[in-house]
């Protein structure tokens, strides 16, 4: 499909250390992007995607600090990096041609604009763009993407996966030559995941080179023009990708007359600066033993169930009754961490010498995340911080667990440690809610589905899975 | 009359200047209380009210004790004493001097704080992004106006998460002493973090800009607006220039 078209961007990069490091993050890896092609690189968690995302956007190394021993080129002008020496890039030319989606969309967003509208043109406005052009621009791309309704919102009180989609279109709107995109799909509905992947095909369409990070291969895989694989920091082609075996669905023991551990009786709740509701006349049983999954289009209200079921959200109307043991995941496992270590973050808050307290070192354990326990939870790739933010919350041993997009950003190890999680709070009569877009995960690990109506303020409905 | 969301930003900024170098230089107190009286009357038009007397009655509460206690305690001179305790007398002319005194500041709270109320500050960005102003003004305004709302929804966020992992804090002062320690060194270490990661993309996104600029927001101004800028300008110099001056020959 590529044919002997010159590269746009080609990498070559012997080793690259981060300052302070003494191993390299990657090392004897080779990348050539052309022009109209979709290439895929499937790492697990902590192999260096996010790593050679950042250098092929030209945000590391940081200059004085890292190590990259290699070569940029970008469309024929050649960059060498060597010893620690190579030009200081600047970074608003460079991302002109090569854009760099994060895979915290967070980051990406510029937190100083009011509304998604300016927000896409924020590229735009910072290199002069005639206000004309721009309301043309951010109408087509926010068609492109689905985001019209979102135009006027303030893109902080967005869900996760709308964030997502703001920060995706606003990279775009620049149209850069190359699309480097970090777990693109993460946090999306199945319908803005479609949109998503529509628009990286159109982007290629257009001549664009999308490279697309992933943790597992996924629908974007089978359409790639060239796959790799990350693996401790080196690239390898892939021709053929194994055939993904489906997980087993769990066949959980039946539940005997169980006791009420969570019951929302038509409850309607939002958000204190928001005079609307999200959820209207919402009514819910969680019972013992029992693992229930939430699904629904991203801004449903999946969160604020959690958050209302948690106490973060008094209800305003109706009743929620809950066990008092109760423990939630947030859905951003960055407003969940606070402490300098990862065994003080997990012991934040427990009394010395209590039980919870002697649990720590097992938890840690039972999450791998005992050879980290005295790294900066910030150090932590995102997998293992959100596995540090479940173990925040393990730790205490809650009986029901509240999980809020739990599979985001797990790689598949990280995927097998939260299904034994979860099989082990509901053997040991505790009970699980959890939000996912993942509908194979959740498929295998949940008893029952509740999927919210698109609409936020407007009654909810609920299925079984088997109806769908 | 306009209400201050319809008025370029600057116009109110300009107004509020002339306002303030007057009064302050007149140092004449029913001027001071109808500027205040004024400010009221709009803070209701714009739903403030409250907003506004709370704000201002935190600033003005200390300032207005401090005058009291260095004028009207100690104020020597042939004056009515009106409470006494101990070697403490508290004279009349030292309670009209430590108001008058209060007042002079009270104008420059109210004022400043009405037009942090009123200005929106996402238009006043806006604004100074479309003036002449350089680039980098309006990123340090842009920065520094964002960073309360930052830092508000971060400590929020904190916040809920440490909730749900130390449960009950406690109530009264001790309970919102400790909330505060718990939460200070998080809010801060992450705000720095959050900054850090946030840096590269900003400046991949061209921000700040280095040359020409743009902004999507319309900031509507006028030629009245305009005029009346000036107008304020030079009230704001010439006013108390002519006062001062005026003072002097009168003696």
């Amino acid at each position: 499909m590529s044919g002997a078209r010159q590269p746009v961007l080609e990498a070559r990069i012997e080793s690259f250390r981060f300052d302070g490091s003494r191993h390299p993050i990657l090392h004897g890896s080779h990348l050539q992007l052309e022009p109209g092609t979709l290439n895929v690189i499937v790492g697990a968690s902590g192999s260096g995607k996010s790593t050679l995302g950042a250098v092929l956007a030209g945000m590391l190394p940081r200059p004085g600090l890292d190590l990259l021993h290699g070569q940029l080129r970008l469309d024929g002008q050649q960059i060498d990096h060597r010893d620690g020496q190579g030009p200081r890039i600047d970074l608003a030319v460079w991302a002109r041609h090569v854009a760099l989606l994060p895979q915290e969309v967070g980051q990406y967003l510029s937190g100083i604009r009011e509304t998604v509208a300016e927000e896409l043109a924020f590229g735009l406005e910072n290199i002069g763009v005639a206000r004309a052009q721009m309301r043309t621009r951010v109408r087509s791309v926010a068609r492109q993407f689905g985001i019209e309704p979102l135009l006027e919102r303030a893109p902080e009180r967005l869900s996760g996966g709308q964030q997502r989609l703001v920060a995706l279109a606003a990279l775009s709107i620049g149209e850069p030559q190359v699309l480097v995109l970090d777990e693109p799909l993460a946090g999306l509905d199945a319908l803005a995941a479609e949109r998503v992947r529509q628009v990286i095909l159109e982007l290629r369409t257009q001549g664009r080179a999308v490279v697309v990070l992933s943790r597992l291969p996924d629908a974007l895989t089978g359409q790639a023009d060239a796959s790799f694989r990350l693996q401790d920091g080196t690239l390898w082609p892939v021709t053929v990708w194994p055939a993904s075996v489906p997980p087993a669905i769990t066949e959980w023991p039946a539940i005997e007359d169980p006791a009420t551990l969570l019951a929302f009786d038509h409850v309607s709740a939002g958000y204190p600066q928001q005079s609307a509701a999200v959820l209207e006349d919402f009514s819910l049983r969680l019972v013992a033993g029992e693992c229930l999954g939430l699904a629904g289009a991203n801004g449903s209200g999946k969160s604020t169930v959690l958050k209302t079921a948690a106490g973060l959200l008094p209800p305003r109307g109706g009743t929620v009754e809950s066990c008092e043991d109760i423990g939630l995941l947030l859905q951003n496992p960055a407003d969940q961490l606070f402490e300098r270590t990862v065994r003080r973050e997990v012991s934040f808050g427990l009394p010395r010498g209590s039980l919870h307290r002697q649990r720590v070192e097992r938890v840690l354990d039972e999450l791998g995340l005992s050879e980290l326990a005295e790294t900066h939870p910030y150090e932590l790739p995102v997998s293992a911080r959100r596995l540090l933010a479940l173990a925040t919350v393990l730790v205490r041993e809650p009986r029901v667990l509240l999980l809020d997009e739990p599979t985001e950003a797990l790689d598949e190890h990280g995927l097998e440690r939260l299904h034994r999680v979860i099989e082990r709070r509901l053997a040991a009569g505790g009970a699980v809610l959890f939000s996912s877009h993942d509908e194979s995960f959740m498929r295998r690990t949940a008893h029952r589905v509740v999927r919210l109506a698109a609409a936020p303020g407007r009654s909810v409905t609920r299925q079984q899975f088997g109806d769908l | 009359m306009p209400q201050a969301d319809q008025l370029h930003p600057f116009t109110v900024l300009a107004l509020a200047t002339a306002v303030l170098t007057i009064t302050t230089a007149a140092g004449y107190w029913p001027l001071s209380l109808a500027v205040i009286v004024g400010c009221l009357v709009l803070a209701t038009r714009h739903r403030c009210l409250g907003k506004l007397c709370a704000l201002s009655a935190l600033i003005i509460a200390p300032t207005f004790g401090s005058q009291l206690m260095v004028h009207a305690l100690f104020t020597p001179g042939p004056s009515p004493v009106l409470a006494q305790l101990g070697p403490f007398e508290l004279t009349g002319a030292g309670l009209w001097l430590a108001t008058q005194l209060a007042l002079r500041t009270a104008v420059l709270v109210v004022v400043g704080l009405l037009c942090a109320l009123v200005i929106d500050r996402h238009r006043l960005i806006a604004a100074i992004d479309l003036s002449k102003a350089p680039p980098q003004l309006g990123y340090l305004v842009a920065a520094t106006l964002s960073l309360l709302p930052q830092l508000s929804a971060k400590q929020h966020a904190i916040g809920q998460a440490q909730a749900l992992r130390l449960g009950h804090v406690g109530r009264g002062p001790v309970g919102w002493f400790q909330r505060i320690r718990l939460r200070s060194v998080p809010l801060v270490l992450g705000s720095l973090q959050d900054a850090a990661d946030r840096a590269p993309h900003l400046a991949a996104r061209g921000f700040p800009a280095a040359g020409t600029h743009t902004r999507l927001r319309e900031v509507p101004d006028s030629t009245i607006q305009r005029v009346l800028r000036r107008v304020a300008l030079i009230c704001a110099v010439a006013g108390p220039a002519l006062i001062l001056t005026l003072d002097r020959f009168s003696g």
